[in-house]
């Protein structure tokens, strides 16, 4: 198998049509242009390479269908996910109420899975202000009180997009070095005690 | 009458399904037509003596690896080629043993020690193994601790020093310790220890390009699975999993501190770690008997039977069936999720998901003209399960999800792939007639078979959207089209036949009459003759006149 290792798995979560596989599409596709041809045969999952600081850090991105069919599917989705971008639409508000209930979810769900409210659509919402539905200070707050960042994004312009992702590749990259010492510590801690490195004389 | 040879031809008859052995309990084709029980209590016997042969292969491997070994470093290259050819001579002569003492089993076990393929076994050996049995079947109660004593093995293994002080005294250890010997089943092992030979060399050589932590690699492996052969039938299904997965992580931590292997370094050889040990395990740990894998099975294989109606509108699937290369895509993605079944290695059985995967995408890519998004690979997975209902589907998630690599299966392509199978899975499970988009009394009426979807939405249509439809149901159609042209066919024939028939008697009666009329002109008159003599002669009256007699005087 010629699988790229991935690092972290980043789940694509909201109500159909928000635009999560835009804003996939959006973020790969630009990438194209300069970068190897890859991954053109589809976009439900997408392994993409970061920089960050010195580091290169693959993320292993998930589209999920949104369809309300597949709603009761969507823990099988997000298990072990290390980030989820929650989508909804700006210019839709029962899309927000649909990105809260997936917030629950994570919370509930998967303690090490990171945060990202993401409002899609920006551009429309440029073009005329009344369409807006979704109130940034609103969501701004909803963000802080459950500790996920927030971002507002247009796949079609490009806008925000990147930062969302590289966002996403930095908390891991900081993140992973304290996960990781603390699952050592755990881990070494149960191989003392049975067997593995009890074997090591060197 | 068509109809109902059709439908015997579909249907399998509910003994058929039963286990052969008259348990009561469902078969299954992979367990050669046997239950679960069964088959284990079969395959019982037949595992000794794969442990056996593994171990004196796995002995051979060892001794093979360690001259070869010796000889990279000494530099006398003379060596390698002759001692490769030696073994896979040996490892032929293995083979045709086998085949010749299939009809002497009994003594098959005894002759192996004597056998030079594993002469380092020392002759006091069996009647030891014999006692050992005996012992252990006035013992039944010794089992229960087994999953204690699996742990302490475990234990064991990783305090024991790295190198056992001889491979004979090993052999003779290991020996000791399998004291369920019994009458093995050749046609069960032999399949699989050909395969499990090959993946062991394969893995030697592997571990050859690794040199030093390549040999403890090979002991860690064969000491785990070691034990793990011993007590693997005491333990549930999920301590089975947190074994095997406890032996992944403290390998690969092991390769990452001790050998600072870089991670690429270290997937690639656990890798080939998972597939050297799933390879020996697979028979023990696949659908065990402590789990309810098996009637899952049954109760998806049953369920997807009952949804055969199902189409593809109903689950909005951008397939298109009449494209060539879709179909053709469709054809290839359901062949490898079938295929799955027959890998033994996890990471194997994972990439046939992915090839089935990639073929899905090619076909809503074709249909769509644009790459496939979730929205329309899900959907499609979905109809593809149905479509092949794929043997032991939970059986193999289930295994997937407890012997595979976690790094694999968490974050990467594959585990993309294995996740919308297990939702497709989820989805069928729980699928109802809002997730159909139907009204509960069609969906009722469409799963109890009273009424089929299609024929109600176009009856004129469907024999000819002939790949939308149910292909069976198309074959019908056409079989019964076929039957009726003959069925004219025949009426000619029969027709013809007649009025051949009336051709003749009439042909015969005007030849009759023919004749009649003839005679009748020409009737036959029998006219007396004057000259008896002559009456034949037809020129009679052109002779001369007769010489009459006259008298000459004289
Ligand atoms: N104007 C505008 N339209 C968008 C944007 N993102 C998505 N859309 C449109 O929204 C619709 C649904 O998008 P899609 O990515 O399929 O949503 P998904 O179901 O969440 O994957 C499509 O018609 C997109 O063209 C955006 O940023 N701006
Ligand atoms: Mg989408």
């Amino acid at each position: 198998m010629t699988a790229m290792r991935v690092d972290a798995k980043v789940v694509m979560l909201g109500k159909e049509s928000v635009g999560k596989t835009s804003l996939v599409e959006r973020y790969v596709h630009r990438r194209f242009l300069v970068g190897p041809y890859q991954n053109t045969i589809g976009a439900a999952f997408v392994a993409k390479a970061l920089n960050v600081g010195e580091k290169v850090i693959t993320l292993g991105i998930w589209d999920t269908a949104g369809s309300e069919r597949y709603e009761a599917m969507s823990r099988i989705y997000y298990r072990g996910a290390r980030a989820a971008i929650v989508c909804y639409d700006l210019t839709d508000s029962s899309s927000f109420g649909r990105a809260r209930f997936w917030v629950k979810e994570l919370q509930n769900c998967e303690e090490h899975c990171k945060i990202y409210l993401c409002g899609t659509k920006s551009d429309l919402i440029e073009a005329d202000r009344s369409t807006r539905q979704v109130d940034y200070h609103d969501v701004q707050d909803f963000a802080d009180e459950i500790g996920a960042q927030h971002f507002e994004t247009s796949s079609k312009t490009g806008k925000n997009v990147d930062e969302v992702f590289q966002k996403v590749a930095e908390d891991f990259s900081s993140c992973a070095l304290e996960f990781m010492q603390e699952e050592k510590g755990v881990d070494l801690g149960q191989k003392k005690d049975s067997y593995f490195d009890n074997c090591c004389h060197n | 009458m068509s109809q109902r040879s059709e439908r015997r031809g579909i249907h399998v008859d509910q003994s058929e399904l039963l286990c052969k052995k008259g348990c009561g309990y469902y078969g299954n084709a992979a367990w050669q037509g046997l239950c679960s029980k069964c088959w284990r209590d079969e395959y019982q016997k037949a595992r000794q003596r794969q442990i056996q042969d593994d171990w004196a292969l796995a002995e051979k491997l060892q001794r093979e690896e360690e001259a070869a070994y010796v000889s990279s470093h000494s530099s006398s290259q003379t060596q390698p080629p002759q001692s490769h050819s030696q073994h896979s001579l040996a490892t032929f002569s293995k083979f045709e043993e086998k085949k010749t003492n299939e009809k002497t089993r009994k003594v098959t076990t005894v002759k192996k020690f004597f056998s030079p393929s594993s002469r380092t076994a020392p002759k006091k050996v069996p009647p030891e193994k014999e006692r050992e049995k005996e012992k252990e079947e006035k013992l039944p109660g010794r089992r229960e601790s087994h999953g204690e004593n699996l742990l302490r093995d475990l234990k064991g293994i990783f305090t024991q020093p790295w190198e056992m002080s001889s491979p004979t005294e090993a052999l003779v250890s290991r020996l000791r310790e399998s004291h369920e010997a019994k009458t093995p089943s050749p046609s069960i092992t032999r399949q699989s220890s050909i395969e499990t030979d090959r993946v062991s060399r394969d893995f030697v050589e592997f571990l050859k390009t690794l040199h030093k932590p390549g040999r403890e690699i090979h002991k860690h492996s064969r000491a785990f699975i070691d034990s793990m052969g011993n007590k693997k039938q005491d333990l549930s299904a999920e301590e089975l999993s947190e074994c095997v997965q406890d032996f992944y992580q403290g390998m690969s931590d092991r390769l990452l501190n001790h050998f600072k292997g870089s991670s690429e370094k270290v997937d690639r050889v656990m890798d080939q770690v998972e597939k050297y040990i799933m390879t020996r395990l697979y028979k023990s740990v696949f659908c065990p008997e402590t789990s309810d894998d098996e009637k899952k099975d049954l109760a998806t294989q049953h369920r997807i039977r009952a949804l055969h109606w199902v189409t593809i509108q109903m689950l909005c699937v951008p397939v298109e069936e009449e494209i060539p290369e879709v179909s053709d895509s469709v054809v290839k993605a359901i062949t490898d999720i079938i295929e799955m079944d027959s890998k033994r290695v996890p990471r194997d059985k994972l990439a046939c998901i992915t090839s089935c995967s990639k073929h899905i995408f090619n076909a809503i890519r074709v249909t769509k003209n644009e790459p496939a998004s979730a929205d329309d690979f899900l959907p499609t997975l979905i109809y593809i399960v149905l479509k092949a209902n794929p043997p032991r589907l939970q059986s193999n998630i289930q295994y997937i999800t407890r012997f595979c690599n976690p790094s694999r299966l968490m974050t990467g392509e594959d585990g993309y792939y294995f996740t919308n199978l297990c939702c497709a899975v989820a989805f069928i499970e729980k699928l109802d007639a809002q997730s159909l988009n139907l009204s509960p009394e069609d969906f009722e009426r469409y799963m109890s078979g009273q009424a089929s979807p299609r024929r109600q939405d176009d009856p004129a249509g469907w024999p000819q959207s002939g790949s939308r439809v149910n292909p069976v149901l198309t074959q019908i159609q056409h079989n019964l089209s076929v039957l009726s042209s003959l069925e004219k066919r025949q009426q000619q024939v029969i027709e013809g036949a007649q009025s051949l028939e009336a051709e003749l008697t009439e042909w015969q009666e005007s030849v009759a009459r023919e004749v009649q009329e003839i005679l009748e002109r020409y009737p036959l008159d029998i006219k007396p003759r004057a000259s008896a003599i002559d009456a034949e002669n037809v020129e009679n009256d052109r002779l001369p006149p007769p010489l009459q007699p006259q008298v000459f005087a004289g």
